[in-house]
């Protein structure tokens, strides 16, 4: 049985930034305002960056020139997207985060975000050249709804490093990573049929954990299947991996491709769990064989 | 199981259904110091809206908040350093509870959750649902307000907030200089 979930005082801070309630903890006896602040200002700088709804941001200045010249971004911008294309490629166009224009027609995202011209599934039109430029061969409309939150944790956590906390957490609306405890941290995920009831299933120790699902409706942009529709999504799906960048991409390719997706879950060391709430009750599937040194099964799963 | 994905036995799934979320991060003396550490006083402004006023505020931000915000100067010594609020914002299923900091010039300065619930309206909503639960062993129960979870998954949406700092902001505007 896993041993006491707080063993050490957590200090937490939450603010609103990207959208949602993002919550950084550090050990009380290392909670100092500057750490704190350092994490959401790192969580900012993408919210600036990243934001579809942002009109000075890097998606908003590629969907205005790209295709005509190309256009420099910030090095974290490029390396969000130089995944997506990765996982893109990975994938066989499956993940995409050109579908911005579709989101738009849906009412997830406003009707700027849709880009003049742009049409999703154009992941090959997307060049990423050097010295931080991007390139486009049409039109483009990216939205990174579906990694960028992850990536925002991931430079949080850099941040609470780089200013010397010893550990930490950081959760951006239920995409979070942990760094540096002793302790396992256990996590809980949403009930996918009732999500006021948190299920424990396993603990973490320097990873990223990610959860997808439409509990209260938001717009997952990868979710958008090959007919360009977003597909109904009744369960959530949880993976555990070593950044939460990598956990939040992950959570998209599982629901689009879940017999491929093992082979590429165990590529990127990850885990995934997929619940599924069904006349009957709850159905759960994991790709999870066993306990790593990043994730602990409850002992009942590990059996 | 073709695919390498094996089946859970989901009766150990449910052994820990733990209670609602809920959380205070900051206690609103403690969010006072962390945007104005440099304050020696923190001085109650009294809050006397007419109903002209408060016609005014419903036009900037609806719904308006449930009960009117709290208002403090920052001062140090005899300079003043900006203004503080303390505000809630409730959904339909949150309780959401914030500050925000402006300042001298009435820029924000920052914006901090207070408090977060997620009970509101589900726990009456989800009692015969979550009765299934009762006679199981709640291995980890989750004390509301006390323990801590980290949950992996979304929260609610956090646009009310957003509204209530536009609200506070116009609120501002009609304040009295001090």
């Amino acid at each position: 049985m896993p041993s006491s979930p707080v063993p050490e005082r957590w200090s937490r801070r939450a603010q609103v930034s990207l959208g949602t309630l993002v919550e950084v903890a550090l050990p009380a006896a290392a909670a100092t305002e500057p750490r704190f602040a350092a994490a959401f200002a790192a969580i900012a700088h993408v919210h600036r960056k990243m934001s579809p709804h942002h009109p000075r941001s890097d998606l908003a200045r590629i969907a205005r020139g790209a295709h005509r010249r190309a256009v420099r971004v910030d090095p974290e911008t490029y390396a969000v997207l130089e995944l997506a294309k990765t996982l893109a490629a990975e994938t066989g166009g499956a993940f995409d985060v050109t579908v911005a224009p579709v989101l738009s027609r849906q009412g997830l995202l406003p009707a700027r975000a849709a880009g003049r011209g742009a049409r999703s599934g154009q992941m090959q039109a997307l060049r990423l050249e050097r010295g931080l430029r991007v390139g486009a061969d049409v039109p483009l409309a990216l939205d990174l709804g579906g990694i960028a939150k992850g990536h925002a944790v991931d430079r949080a956590i850099a941040a609470l490093r780089a200013a010397g906390a010893p550990s930490g957490l950081v959760n951006a609306g239920g995409d979070l990573a942990v760094f540096g405890s002793e302790n396992w941290m256990p996590i809980r995920v949403r009930h996918p049929g009732n999500p006021a009831v948190l299920l424990w299933l396993f603990d973490v120790k320097d990873a990223g954990v990610a959860t997808s699902a439409d509990y209260f409706r938001e717009g997952h942009s990868a979710l958008v299947g090959r007919n360009r529709r977003l597909r109904p999504f009744p369960g959530s799906i949880t993976v555990i991996a070593p950044t939460c960048m990598l956990a939040d991409a992950l959570t998209k390719v599982v629901a689009l491709q879940p017999a491929r997706a093992r082979a590429l879950l165990a590529r990127y060391r990850a885990h995934a769990f997929q619940l599924d709430a069904g006349e009957d009750g709850l159905g759960a599937r994991t790709t999870c064989m066993a306990s790593t040194a990043h994730l602990r099964l409850l002992p009942a799963l590990a059996a | 199981m073709h695919d390498g994905w094996r089946v859970l036995p989901i009766a150990a799934l449910v052994l820990a259904p733990a209670a609602v979320y809920a959380t205070e991060y900051l206690s609103v003396e403690a969010a006072q110091r962390a945007a104005f550490p440099e304050a020696t006083a923190f001085v109650p402004v009294p809050l006397n809206l007419d109903a002209e006023a408060r016609a005014r505020l419903a036009e900037v931000a609806h719904p308006p908040g449930a009960h009117d915000p709290r208002v403090w100067r920052a001062m140090a010594g005899g300079k003043l350093l900006g203004t503080f609020y303390a505000d809630a914002v409730i959904g339909k299923q949150e309780y959401i509870g914030y500050s925000l900091a402006l300042d001298a010039a009435g820029h924000v300065l920052r914006v901090d959750i207070l408090d977060y619930r997620e009970t509101h309206g589900w726990e009456i909503r989800n009692a015969s649902w979550r009765a299934q639960f009762t006679g199981k062993s709640a291995t980890d129960p989750v004390e509301v307000g006390r323990d801590i979870a980290n949950i992996s998954g979304a929260t609610l949406s956090c646009h009310h907030v957003t509204d209530g700092v536009r609200r506070l902001l116009a609120l501002n505007a009609l304040l009295p200089r001090p």
